[in-house]
């Protein structure tokens, strides 16, 4: 009913919401202003390492009408009118990508810490050692301290050998007190290190096709049959994939890649790549997304020719594939990040081997094991607010643990790989364990309550319901976290890395460089090209790898999502 | 050794009603009749009979708080037997006494001895994944596993490593929990694609794919629509002929319709009444009880 003031509604009733405005035009402006910085900060990086404008003006012309038009009409039309297809050329784009990535790892893991032999002697051996263990668990499989033993020597035995003949005395010891009369006077070589000295082998790319092409493409077509229900289609996966990568024999030499880059451009890039286009095709959804790709890779063709053809110049760019393939040099054109990024990679391997099994074992210890009753309870209570402390400790005091502990104590070179790896380990350990912990908090109790309901044991539960459940969340937390570590440099500093370093290491025990150390030292050189050009380089290629592994763990964590 | 006096003792169910009598219960004199009356009735109807879990002095306390009050009470083989009663009466925890669930429950603590097969599944050389394994469980919401639908059902024989003939046994579970039909050409699926009601018979059919003695249920259909509901009820039913099924529900007609026996336990958690179900729903011993089944409170 209307009062005297007039209507309830209407001007005569404003609701004074002035501050309510106010205060959201604040929130904005503060958001706005920290993304904005940076947006200045990375185009302005962005164009010290490329320096388009020395380019012509024709050859952007050239650019923007060949590659540049066609596909932002491509995504305005998939925006428009075409989700899932906007969707599939995400992933078309983006696959490839990480193929190559994965293929230039491989690549330099192969030229510089592994010669092919090595590895299939590390594979072989591998594989028996697991085929000794399940050999053993399917003959005896109501022996389950036997079957410890067993998992504890098989991959002794096949991959690391006994100890050096430093460390003979320890056993000859033993020996004695026991009075046993066996002495170990030689070194007892595994059967990796036998592989590897065969007088006889066979050549790389077979190795290759027989230790990395058949696994892989089995994976995929293990995968591909299993979801299409169909054992044809997986063997074919197979066959194709084989065929293709033994191809490379011909193509290899020809498009002068080599054999062995072709074998692991097929793996890694040209496998994955097949599968998904593959199903899209055969789905029939989001086809049109296929043709970002194609035009992106015609685009960048006819653009190439066409500025040719006219005699434009490109732009005299710092971060080309010179800079990523060459090694640190005084004069600022030669410079190139290429053993720093060796470096960083080797230091990802060691963070990976080390850090994620100890990060997800604590994980998995403190949320399905630990009491948390009693004062064991306690001690697990104070732990995890502990690691959660850690997590804030400011890397310079991670790396100067990693120089007492592992430089002073444990004697480890100064600067190598080994060091800064796990002196950076520690540093994410705190993350990858937080991280994972919130995955598996996140299975829903009720699966746990099933599982123990069936009669399962809590080992069972937690291999058979509750980590298949977590891995998505676990990987995405643990990529992110890979991702912090790759940047870091104050640890770098701490156990003394190099400031540049002209060869890639070839040991986890060489000294080396990593990416972020390598840009530090840049920052500090006299001449300005350096710190202009060549750091912003390398900024960027830092950058680069960081977008890509954020972007994994992104497509990663959101196809969890849809299927939860 | 104790294993043995304590079959001697569950075969003869004279002690057992001695106990209970002699209990102190602060429900006080009725209960004594009660219980006497439970043996009364095994006797005069003959029912199958032999009790296959029975419960003495029982007491549950989560915390400082008691969630069972001395419960007596002997469940007899290859029957339904409902338990019904207010919210917070304790028959949920009653029921995962059985199966020791409630030994996942940090702050629960349990008093007394409840026996299976004659052993007391509280003594220390107990496994309670062993138990587990011969008593089945299914929950009020269906939680099959976010995997397959043959992967459900065969998940516990994998883990107690009964994999010969999995196909064939996967396929028996579907056909005994009236499923097969259904998802025949869709085993390969993710279970969670599956209805509400037949989620719950997938894991009906998961807990019986191991062929345990005994089914657990925590009120299986309340999440459920009638038709699902009506499904589950006329399985309970069939389950019964080979198993011993206890069920734990908040519908009065679903007990009454499907129940052999019927357990009333009402606030506090104590176990008022226990008998053939048409006594409890036609001429109930308590005037407690009565209130109840009329819903004049509750």
């Amino acid at each position: 009913m209307a009062t005297e003031q007039g209507n309830w509604y209407g001007d005569d009733s404003k609701v004074e919401n002035l501050r309510g405005r106010a205060f959201e035009a604040t929130c904005l402006a503060a958001t706005a202003f920290g993304l904005v910085s940076v947006l200045i900060l990375l185009l302005y990086v962005a164009r010290d390492a490329f320096r388009p404008f020395s380019a012509d003006v024709g050859w952007h012309v050239t650019y923007a009408v060949t590659l540049l038009v066609p596909l932002a009409a491509l995504v305005v039309y998939y925006y428009r009118s075409d989700e899932p297809a906007g969707e599939v050329a995400y992933v078309t784009s983006g696959l490839p990508i990480v193929g190559l990535l994965l293929t230039g790892g491989f690549v330099v893991v192969f030229t510089e810490l592994l010669t092919v032999l090595e590895w299939f002697a590390l594979v072989v051996s591998a594989a028996v050692a697991l085929g000794l263990i399940v050999a053993h668990g399917r003959l005896r499989p109501k022996a389950p301290l036997e079957r410890l033993l067993v998992a504890l020597a098989a991959p002794v035995v096949t991959l690391l050998g006994t100890p050096p003949a430093q460390f003979n005395w320890l056993f000859n010891d033993l020996t004695g007190v026991l009075g046993l009369g066996v002495e170990l006077n030689h070194q007892v070589i595994s059967l990796r290190q036998a592989i590897t000295m065969l007088p006889f082998a066979p050549t790389d790319w077979v190795m290759l096709l027989l230790t990395l092409v058949l696994p892989l493409a089995a994976a995929g077509g293990w995968f591909v049959g299993k979801r299409r229900e169909s054992r044809r289609d997986g063997i074919a996966v197979v066959a194709l994939t084989t065929v293709v990568a033994a191809f490379g024999l011909v193509a290899g030499p020809l498009l002068g890649v080599g054999v062995e880059g072709w074998v692991l451009l097929a793996t890694f890039t040209g496998l994955p790549v097949g599968i998904y286009v593959e199903g899209v095709v055969r789905r029939d959804e989001g086809r049109a997304g296929l043709a970002f790709p194609a035009v992106a890779v015609l685009g960048v063709l006819a653009g190439s020719v066409a500025v040719d053809a006219l005699g434009f110049s490109g732009p005299d760019a710092w971060l080309d594939w010179g800079f990523l393939v060459s090694a640190a040099s005084r004069t600022p054109a030669d410079a190139g990040i290429y053993p720093a990024m060796v470096g960083s990679v080797m230091m990802i391997i060691v963070i990976v081997l080390t850090t994620f099994p100890a990060g997800v074992g604590a994980a998995i210890y403190l949320e399905e094991y630990a009491p948390s009753k009693g004062p064991m309870g306690k001690l697990v209570t104070l732990i995890e607010i502990n690691i959660g402390n850690l997590a804030g400790v400011p890397s310079v005091v991670y790396g100067l643990l990693g120089l007492g502990l592992f430089i002073r104590i444990m004697a480890w070179p100064q600067g190598s790989v080994i060091v800064a790896g796990l002196a950076v380990g520690l540093l994410i350990l705190p993350i990858v364990i937080i991280s994972a912990q919130e995955a598996i908090r996140s299975v829903p109790d009720s699966f746990r309550q099933a599982s123990y309901g069936m009669g399962a044991t809590r080992w069972q539960t937690i291999r058979q319901v509750v980590l298949p459940e977590a891995l998505p969340g676990i990987l995405t937390g643990t990529i992110l976290a890979l991702g912090r570590a790759i940047g870091e440099t104050a640890p770098l500093l701490m156990i003394g890395a190099a400031a540049s370093v002209r060869l890639a290491p070839n040991s986890f025990f060489d000294v080396a460089s990593m990416m972020p150390r390598q840009i530090f030292t840049w920052s500090s050189e006299l001449e300005p090209a350096f710190r202009h050009g060549v750091l912003a380089a390398g900024v960027i290629t830092l950058l680069a790898v960081l977008l890509v592994m954020n972007g994994t763990a992104i497509v990663i964590r959101n196809r969890y999502q849809r299927q939860g | 050794m104790t294993q043995n006096e304590m079959s001697n003792e569950s075969t003869d169910p004279t002690p057992s009603a001695e106990t209970a009598t002699s209990s102190p219960d602060p429900s006080g004199e009725p209960l004594v009749e009660q219980s006497i009356d439970v043996e009364g009735t095994d006797e005069t109807t003959g029912s199958t009979g032999k009790p296959v879990i029975e419960a003495r002095d029982l007491d549950v306390f989560y915390g400082d708080v008691q969630a069972l009050q001395q419960i007596d009470m002997a469940i007899p083989e290859k029957q339904v037997t409902a338990m019904i009663g207010p919210s917070g009466c304790g028959k949920s925890t009653f029921l995962r006494c059985i199966n020791r669930m409630n030994d996942l429950v940090d702050a629960a603590r349990i008093e007394g001895d409840l026996y299976f097969e004659g052993k007391n599944v509280y003594d220390d050389d107990v496994d309670p994944v062993a138990l587990r394994r011969r008593i089945g469980m299914v929950f009020q919401h269906p939680n099959p596993f976010p995997k397959s639908i043959y992967d459900n059902v065969a998940y516990g024989l994998r883990i107690q490593d009964q994999t010969e003939n999995l196909d064939e046994k996967v396929e028996t579970a579907l056909k005994r929990a009236a499923l097969w039909d259904e998802v025949e050409d869709q085993l390969d699926k993710s279970a969670l694609d599956l209805s509400g009601g037949q989620q719950q018979r997938l894991c009906i059919a998961r807990a019986i794919a191991v062929d345990p003695d005994v089914i657990l249920m925590d009120e299986p259909a309340s999440a459920l629509d009638p038709i699902a509901t009506s499904k589950i009820e006329d399985l309970i039913e069939e389950l019964a002929e080979e198993f011993t099924v206890v069920i734990v529900t908040h519908n009065m007609q679903q007990a009454a319709r499907i129940s052999d026996k019927t357990a009333v336990f009402l606030t506090g958690g104590e176990l008022v009444e226990f008998d053939d179900t048409n006594k409890i729903f036609e001429n109930p011993e308590h005037q407690r009880v009565e209130d109840y089944i009329t819903g004049k409170f509750g």
